[in-house]
């Protein structure tokens, strides 16, 4: 039974999951080019206009005082919004399928009139977003290793360090995908369950910088997902930041959890 | 035995009743025609047996067991297709039956070129560019290639030109032949009397009917129809075993509420030019079930 539902997912999504795998690949290639530089031109802007400091402290989980290391400097083709957009683009493609996608094209009855229950149907999907993830930020990872072997030796980040930050970024995959899954499995409609974790990003990513600009919006820090994103700090430390991950790996697993439950015993209504 | 049982079966859209009380048994081997116009419920009921759907209250049983806990289990024995079929764009014949055959765990390749020869349907072709009529036929080839204990066809005829509603009737027939059990949606009188032995009948949610074709035909009134001699009909009281539904000059269109000898006994003594009496009119019977009392077709 898991073969056919994990070859009909795998069938749906493999395109989308290679381009946007492809994508980063570029991204960050592109990024590893770039950013060694402008490193110095961001040390000097950074010391006439203090806000983009802030913007950094947000970005990397930890403030760049005075100068920018090149470990912290590293950090950014990890945090960047466009790769953190590529990667939450594909959950949200993914995550939202099941059951909001099925209702709103109307196959979930042709799915669910097949002798499958509907656990192993959200564990299928959830098998097919974890196995696309690792290829999505694998494919990452080769043009961030692509790129940094042409950085100087002393420029490079250990890769033991670069592993633990692929750890969180895995983490924080989980998370946003646990609660894209629960969002999709309270939803009739593929569009409102895509705006919903879409809102939520985005309100989580601009309370991360708020918090850094404006004192009062800091006790609300914890609930900004980036909080627990800390590639900077991972970089610099050459640890990881257990609670952090704990944390992100907690939020996913109830909210999938939770997703999977309410799959499990919700009526369907594609009328 | 019944493979459907339904106990005081209701489901609530919110304030709006879907079904209520509903009360269904189709046992084995029977031809089972469900019907009743759009929105009585029974899309409703049918997708509380499929499991899709939670009843606010009653029970659904499938082969003795529960629609919504078990329905994994029921639906191996189970082929379904739903009242608006949508499909993966992306789905062949092929696909569809190696899909579910993977998921039902044996080879479905034989079985199913054989019934899509029967239904003229190319294995290729993918959903994306297939007529309604066409995805119609790949709906049915997912609901019969396993040739299931039962099969449950929410109006599953839309779509099909009439050679190929023939195709999917003689299908059935053959199923339920063989002991297999079919219930059978929709909301056309035509092909339910042609097709089943018994039938169900929903309005506003509610089971108004559940007997056989037989016995709804024996209730069934005939239609007469009456030609007087230029004239006469003006000052003919009718007898209380017609009751006229149109009176057009010298024609009166009634139904017969009494006997056949009855009527031939008062014929024999008024003035008619001419006399029809119409077979059981099973279409009126449906019409006043339905709450939407008509003159004739």
């Amino acid at each position: 039974m898991m073969r056919g539902l994990l070859a009909k997912t795998v069938r749906e999504v493999w395109v989308a999951t290679l381009l946007i795998g492809l994508g980063l690949l570029a991204v960050e290639r592109v990024l590893l080019f770039i950013l060694p530089q402008i490193q110095g031109q961001v040390g000097a802007l950074m010391e006439s206009l203090p806000f983009l400091k802030v913007i950094l402290k947000g970005l990397f989980g930890v403030d760049p005082e005075g100068q920018l290391s090149s470990q912290l400097f590293q950090a950014l083709v990890w945090v960047h919004p466009v790769v953190l957009s590529l990667i939450w683009a594909h959950e949200i493609l993914l995550c939202t399928r099941l059951p909001a996608g099925e209702i709103d094209r109307g196959t979930i009855d042709i799915l669910l009139g097949l002798p499958v229950s509907r656990r192993f149907v959200f564990l299928a999907e959830s098998v097919v977003w974890i196995l696309s993830g690792a290829v999505v930020i694998g494919l990452g990872s080769v043009g961030y290793f692509w790129g940094a072997a042409s950085l100087e030796e002393d420029l490079r980040p250990a890769t033991s360090r670069v592993l633990l930050v692929l750890a969180n970024l895995g983490c924080l995959y989980v998370a946003v995908g646990g609660v894209a899954f629960l969002v999709s499995a309270l939803s009739n409609r593929r569009g409102k369950a895509v705006g919903v974790v879409f809102g939520l990003l985005l309100a989580s990513f601009l309370l991360n910088f708020l918090c850094q600009m404006w004192e009062p919006a800091r006790p609300f820090a914890f609930l900004g997902v980036l909080d627990y994103y800390q590639p900077g700090k991972i970089l610099e430390a050459g640890t990881i930041p257990f609670r952090s991950a704990a944390t992100l790996l907690g939020v996913g697993g109830l909210c999938w959890m939770g997703g999977l439950e309410v799959f499990a015993r919700r009526s369907i209504c594609t009328a | 035995m019944d493979v459907i049982s339904t106990h005081r079966l209701t489901r609530f859209y919110g304030k709006r009743i879907g079904i209520r009380e509903v009360d269904l048994h189709v046992p084995e081997g029977c031809l089972f025609g469900f019907l009743g116009p759009n929105g009585a419920g029974k899309t409703t009921t049918i997708r509380i047996l499929m499991g899709f759907l939670r009843a606010s209250s009653g029970e659904a049983r499938i082969f003795g067991r529960d629609c919504h806990r078990e329905s994994r289990r029921i639906k191996e024995d189970v082929g379904y297709i739903p009242g608006d079929l949508r499909l993966y764009p992306w789905l062949t014949g092929h696909l569809l039956l190696d899909l579910a055959g993977k998921i039902r765990r044996r080879s479905l390749e034989a079985p199913g070129r054989e019934l899509a020869e029967e239904l003229e349907l190319d294995l290729d072709l993918k959903a994306s560019s297939m007529s309604r009529g066409t995805r119609q036929k790949l709906g049915l080839l997912l609901a019969l290639v396993h040739r299931p204990r039962l099969v449950i066809l929410d109006e599953p005829t839309s779509g099909l030109d009439p050679l190929m509603q023939k195709v999917l009737a003689r299908r059935l027939r053959m199923l339920a032949d063989a002991g297999h059990t079919v219930l059978f949606s929709s909301h056309s009188l035509a092909e339910v009397e042609q097709l089943c032995h018994r039938v169900a009948i929903v309005r506003d949610g509610g089971l108004v009917a559940d007997e056989s074709l037989e016995s709804l035909r024996k209730r069934a009134r005939r239609r007469v129809d009456l030609v007087f001699d230029s004239g006469a009909a003006a000052s003919i009281d009718p007898p209380s075993l017609l009751d006229v539904v149109e009176r057009n000059g010298t024609r009166w269109t009634c139904n017969l509420t009494g006997e056949i000898h009855e009527l031939l006994s008062w014929a024999a003594a008024q003035p008619l030019a001419d006399i029809a009496i119409r077979p059981p009119d099973l279409e009126t019977l449906f019409y006043r079930y339905y709450g939407e009392e008509r003159s004739g077709p």
